[in-house]
C-alpha cells in the first residue's frame, strides 16, 4: 500500500507546486536571481512584482554587516559600500556600490535596504537616498552643509521614510548663524516639503555632541552617549511612532560602548583601552533596564599579529548579528578579521578600506514612490 | 517507531497511506503547524498528516527527532559534555547526509516541511534548489521546476532587457 501511494506521489512531482516554488524558494533567492527569474515565465513574474510578495522576500533576506570606510583628512568617508557575508563555507566580502571618490561620499544610515549618502560637490554637499538592489537613486532637496543625520526610520503610522536631522552649528563656511542654531528636524523622503521643526529636545543635541551610530530597536533609535568626564551614562532613544525623545540606564560608565541587538535583545559592547578585549552586556529586561553582564571576547593578537606581518596598527572591533550568531569583526592594519564568540579566528580579509561598522544592509525590492521612476536596474552601480 | 518512555507525552502522527508514528509531543511540535493544533486543543487522540506519505513523513520525523533541542530529547545528541559548537558542527554533517535524496524525494521534503510549517527543514531542503536557480539558464531553471515558459520570444526578450544586469 505503501508503495503503490509512493509511486503515485512521485508521479505527481516532476515539479513543485507553483504556490511552493513562489512562497518557498523564489522569495528566498537574492534580489539579482529574483530580478532574473522574471523572465522564466508570465506566473513567475506576476507573482514576484506584488508588493506582498516583496515585502516577504525582503523579510528573507539576510542583513550583512556593512563593512567600508576609510579615514581621510579627519573625515570618515566612503569610496564602495561592501557588506560582509559570513555564511558560506568562505566568508565573503561584497562589493555593493561604487562611490565617485572625488566627491567625498559617506554613508550615513542604513535602514530596510536603503542606503542614505552624503556626497560633496564642489558648491554643496547633498544627500542621497539609494536602494542597491533595484539600483535606484534620489538626490534629497536637504542640504548635507545645513543639516547633521542623526538616523532614518519608517514612521509606521503612514508608512513614510523619515530622517531625523539636526540643524549644524557651523558648517564648513563657518558658523551658522540661522535661528533655527540646535533645533531637530524631520524630513519624509519623496515630500517637497523643507524639514519640519520638532523643537529643541536636549537629547538631540546629545546624540549630536556624544552619539554614535543610531540602532534601531524595538520601533526606536538608540544611541549610547560617549563618556565625557563625569557625565551621566544614558543611551538614548528616539520612538520612531510619537517621534520623541527619551532617555535610558546603560549598564557602567564605559567610553567606547557601542549597541547591537541579537534575538530582540538590546546588546551592548565595548573595548579595552588598547582594543584587545571586549565585553559584553545584555538587557535581558528591557521595560525594567536590567543590565547583565555576558562575555569576554579576548582577541588573538599574537596569531593576528604574524598574521599581519607584525605591523603596527590600532584594534578596531565591532560585535553585529549575523544570521543568528553574533559575529566579531575586527579591522587591524589592512585586514579585516572575523572571530566567533570565543575569540577564535574564523576568516581573514587583506584588503584596504575595509572597515568594520555598526550598519547592515537587507536589500530590498519593494517599489517606493520617492524615486523618480520606476526601476532603473540597468544602470551602472555608481553614484 | 518510539516507545513510550515515562513522563514523555506522545503523540500519534497518522500518514494518508494508513501509517502511524507515535512521536514524542516535543518532536511532533517541531512542526509550527502541529504545535498549533496542540496548542488549539485539536489534536487528542492522532493528527492525520494529509499529503504527506509515510516514507516522507518519516524523514521528517527523523529530522525533528534529531533536531528537537536536547532536553529531554533521546537522541544521540543529548548530552550536557558536548560543546554547543560541536553539537552544532555534528547537527550540520548529519543534516548533509540527510539532504543527499533524489530531486522527486527533496520536493516531497520542501512541500512537507512548507506545510508542517519546519523552518530548519525547509531552509535545508530549500536552499539547494535555491542554489540551482541561481546558477544555472533560463532554460535549466524551467526544465528543473518543470516551469513552461509561456512567454513570446519577444516579451522574453522586453523582460530581459528590462533586467539587464540581472544576466550580466
Amino acid at each position: 500500500m505503501a508503495d503503490a501511494s509512493n509511486q503515485r506521489a512521485t508521479a505527481h512531482h516532476h515539479g513543485l507546486p507553483d504556490e511552493i516554488v513562489i512562497w518557498e524558494i523564489l522569495v528566498r533567492l537574492p534580489p539579482k536571481s529574483l530580478l532574473r527569474c522574471r523572465a522564466v515565465c508570465g506566473a513567475w513574474r506576476r507573482a514576484t512584482s506584488a508588493r506582498d510578495f516583496l515585502l516577504a522576500h525582503h523579510a528573507h533576506q539576510p542583513a550583512l554587516p556593512i563593512v567600508s570606510g576609510y579615514s581621510y583628512g579627519g573625515g570618515y568617508y566612503d569610496r564602495d559600500i561592501i557588506t560582509f557575508d559570513h555564511r558560506a563555507a568562505d566568508a565573503q566580502i561584497q562589493h555593493v556600490i561604487q562611490l565617485d571618490v572625488e566627491r567625498l561620499c559617506r554613508l550615513e544610515a542604513s535602514c530596510d535596504g536603503l542606503l542614505l549618502l552624503s556626497c560633496n560637490t564642489p558648491d554643496a554637499s547633498c544627500l542621497y537616498i539609494y536602494n542597491p538592489a533595484t539600483r535606484q537613486h534620489a538626490t534629497l532637496p536637504v542640504l548635507r552643509d545645513l543639516f547633521m543625520v542623526l538616523g532614518m526610520y519608517p514612521h509606521r503610522p503612514t508608512g513614510e521614510y523619515r530622517i531625523l536631522l539636526m540643524y549644524k552649528k557651523e558648517n564648513r563656511l563657518g558658523p551658522v548663524v540661522v535661528r533655527e542654531h540646535d533645533t531637530c528636524c524631520i524630513f519624509t523622503l519623496g515630500s517637497i516639503q523643507p524639514p519640519r521643526n520638532i523643537g529643541r529636545p536636549p537629547e538631540a543635541e546629545q546624540v549630536c555632541s556624544r552619539g554614535g551610530v543610531a540602532l534601531m530597536f524595538r520601533g526606536s533609535l538608540h544611541w549610547h552617549l560617549k563618556q565625557h568626564g563625569t557625565e551621566s551614562n544614558m543611551i538614548v532613544v528616539f520612538d520612531t511612532t510619537t517621534e520623541s525623545f527619551k532617555q535610558m540606564h546603560a549598564p557602567v560608565a564605559l567610553r567606547h560602548a557601542k549597541l547591537f541587538e541579537m534575538d530582540g535583545v538590546l546588546g551592548m559592547f565595548d573595548r579595552n583601552d588598547v582594543g584587545s578585549i571586549i565585553n559584553i552586556w545584555e538587557l535581558q529586561d528591557y521595560e525594567n533596564q536590567v543590565w547583565t553582564f555576558k562575555c569576554k571576547i579576548k582577541l588573538p593578537v599574537n596569531e593576528i599579529m604574524v598574521l599581519c606581518r607584525n605591523i603596527n596598527s590600532y584594534w578596531h572591533a565591532v560585535v553585529i548579528p549575523g544570521d543568528g550568531e553574533l559575529l566579531v569583526l575586527v579591522q587591524y592594519a589592512e585586514w579585516l578579521l572575523q572571530l566567533d564568540m570565543d575569540g577564535k579566528l574564523v576568516a581573514s580579509f587583506h584588503q584596504r578600506e575595509v572597515t568594520p561598522t555598526q550598519l547592515q544592509l537587507k536589500q530590498t525590492l519593494v517599489p517606493h514612490t520617492f524615486f523618480p521612476d520606476g526601476y532603473v536596474v540597468n544602470a551602472v552601480p555608481q553614484i | 517507531m518510539a516507545t513510550r518512555e515515562a513522563g514523555k507525552k506522545m503523540i500519534m502522527l497518522k500518514s494518508p497511506d494508513g501509517m502511524e508514528f507515535e512521536v514524542e509531543e516535543a518532536v511532533a511540535m517541531e512542526s509550527q503547524t502541529i504545535r498549533k493544533m496542540i496548542e488549539d486543543d485539536c489534536a487528542d487522540t492522532a493528527i492525520l498528516i494529509p499529503n504527506i506519505n509515510s516514507k516522507i513523513l518519516s524523514r521528517v520525523i527523523e529530522y525533528c527527532n534529531k533536531h528537537v533541542p536536547t532536553t529531554g530529547a533521546t537522541g544521540a545528541a543529548a548530552s550536557d559534555t558536548v560543546a554547543p559548537a560541536a553539537l552544532a558542527e555534528d547537527l550540520k554533517i548529519w543534516d548533509a547526509e540527510f539532504i543527499k535524496v533524489n530531486r522527486a524525494t527533496r520536493f516531497d521534503l520542501i512541500q512537507a516541511a512548507s506545510y508542517l510549517n519546519i523552518k530548519g527543514l525547509l531552509d535545508l531542503t530549500s536552499q539547494t534548489t535555491i542554489d540551482t536557480i541561481s546558477d544555472n539558464s533560463l532554460e535549466e531553471i524551467r526544465s528543473f521546476l518543470s516551469t513552461k515558459n509561456d512567454y513570446l520570444p519577444e516579451e522574453e526578450q522586453t523582460i530581459r532587457r528590462e533586467n539587464q544586469w540581472a544576466f550580466q
